[in-house]
């Protein structure tokens, strides 16, 4: 069972000026959904996005809090950038 | 744990003889994972060639090998030209905004929805199970 708050700040911090949102898909808990906007995906394949989103959260992935996450990746452009 | 070198070496073979790969749980036919069913969904929409591993038999052992070669260790994943491409949420994505379909060469599907049925579609090469000897 995951901290989804502390799941977001764990990608907030390794990828600064992102924006995150961290969903629990199936009120388990352990079953996550990553949205993640940043300005670091710029130019990356996804692969590469999704893998810097779960390097972030990795030591929840080993230590069992997560079982399964999926992520959605954007790169982050525009105004986006100045909505928080 | 360091991966088995002669499932590695395998794996880089098999990878380099199929130009679309999927690594998946299960069989095209008879997928073992909602995930990986998805993905064989979308490649038989494709109507593209590819060769499938069903990774079960090997779990482990292949989850160290592709850390190692890729940097990803669930499954299903799907390579293209040796590169890996990604898992059914990559896949899906890029399948849905033509991505994926010009990747490969071919045209977009009509009804590039996920819900639609393919109509005919190649039977896919199922490459024979990997084998690890001496464990």
């Amino acid at each position: 069972m995951a901290d989804l708050a502390e799941i977001e700040r764990m990608i907030a911090d390794a990828l600064p000026g992102a924006e995150v949102e961290v969903v629990d898909e199936t009120g388990g808990g352990d079953h996550l959904r990553a949205i993640v906007s940043a300005p670091q995906f710029e130019g990356k394949s996804r692969i590469d996005q999704h893998r810097m989103v779960r390097a972030a959260v990795q030591p929840r992935m080993d230590d069992g809090s997560i079982h399964a996450l999926s992520i959605a990746t954007k790169p982050l452009q525009g105004p986006r950038a100045w909505t928080r | 744990m360091p991966a088995n070198p002669e499932l590695k070496q395998k794996v880089e073979e098999v990878l380099q003889e199929n130009r679309v790969l999927l690594f998946m749980k299960g069989t095209p036919e008879q997928p073992q994972c909602g995930f990986s069913m998805r993905v064989v969904g979308v490649l038989e929409q494709m109507g593209t060639e590819y060769g499938a591993i069903d990774v079960l038999p090997i779990l482990d052992p292949l989850r160290e090998v592709t850390a190692e070669i890729s940097d990803w260790q669930t499954f299903p994943q799907l390579y293209v030209n040796g590169e890996l491409v990604g898992g059914c949420d990559i896949v899906e994505e890029m399948f849905e905004n033509g991505e994926l379909a010009e990747l490969f060469g071919v045209e977009q599907p009509k009804a590039a929805a996920s819900t639609s049925q393919p109509e005919a579609t190649p039977d896919p090469q199922q490459s024979p199970p990997l084998q690890v000897d001496g464990t």
